[in-house]
């Protein structure tokens, strides 16, 4: 796992698909000024919160969607394994814990006749001490719920882990 | 010969590793085949292929969604692997770039249409 770490970025998604590393490259910025989810909606990105790209070997698309469904499904297990919580899946992939959101994934795609490039992009609130009033309704982070800090680093690799397993599985 | 073949989405590994007039051995995977003399013993499968106009610039949706994006105009003249389309579909972003280079003769979609796996979406000339 090559993770490539920086401090501030637009987003994460966007520098991966600017500059196509190699497969299972990891972007993680401690920030991001621009991050975004689907329909390019903005993400609140501040220091504290974990966020990170993973660029995905040359897949199916039909794969490559059942692997989007399915990362939802290894942040939520994930932080239920770590941290007991209850996560809740609002399909196609945002997890939310006392219904409000706590992580959301964006799959990118290049692709013409075939998929020519491909990166999946998680964003976690994880030690976020509050939000702004306009999602504080709709957001939380795992320092709200858990009173503590947690381990980004652990949490993202873990993920990543998931991620190879069940693309490994989905391929086959 | 080594060749690949895609048969019920799964692929195949196809080697060929010995041919004469008495036998042929054939390796798929790890295991070898070896198919003898007789000539009807051998079964020769007849490709059929498609019948496809491989002259036409046709850009098709690889997935079904919804278009999110158009990011061309009729009469534009495109470079390949320009971006054509941005297709929504579950949560997944996809940029549709064009195998060909040309000029934009008809674009057969609207924004927020939805549009399923093989739809011809832009058609060059």
């Amino acid at each position: 796992m090559k993770i490539q770490r920086l401090e501030k970025v637009s987003s994460t998604n966007a520098l991966a698909k600017k500059e196509r590393g190699e497969p299972w490259t990891i972007i993680w910025a401690q920030e991001q000024s621009a991050g975004y989810g689907t329909k390019k909606d903005y993400w609140f990105s501040p220091k504290g919160g974990l966020y990170f790209s993973v660029i995905l070997p040359k897949t199916d698309i039909d794969d490559l969607q059942t692997l989007t469904l399915l990362a939802a499904f290894i942040v939520a297990k994930t932080l239920k394994e770590n941290f007991a919580l209850d996560c809740f899946i609002k399909l196609p992939n945002d997890v939310y814990i006392n219904r409000k959101k706590v992580a959301g994934i964006l799959t990118e795609n290049v692709l013409s006749n075939d998929t020519k490039f491909s990166v999946m992009g998680f964003g976690l609130n994880t030690n976020i001490n509050q939000f702004p009033k306009d999602l504080e309704n709709t957001a939380t982070s795992l320092k709200i719920e858990l009173k503590e800090q947690v381990n980004n680093e652990k949490i993202l690799k873990q993920i990543v882990k998931g991620l190879k397993k069940q693309l490994k599985t989905i391929s086959q | 010969m080594k060749l690949k073949l895609k048969l019920n989405g799964k692929i195949y590994d196809i080697e060929v590793l010995q041919k004469n007039n008495k036998a042929v051995k054939v390796k798929v995977g790890d295991k070898e085949f070896t198919f003898q003399e007789k000539e009807e013993d051998i079964r020769i499968a007849k490709a059929s292929f498609p019948k496809r106009n491989f002259s036409k610039k046709e850009i098709v949706a690889p997935i079904t969604g919804e278009i999110a994006e158009i990011f061309i105009k009729k009469g534009d003249f495109i470079k390949k692997e320009k971006k054509i389309i941005l297709l929504s579909a579950m949560k997944m972003e996809n940029e549709i770039i064009s195998d060909f280079e040309g000029k934009v003769k008809k674009i057969l979609i609207s924004k927020n249409q939805k549009v399923n796996k093989g739809d011809i979406l832009v058609m060059l000339e």
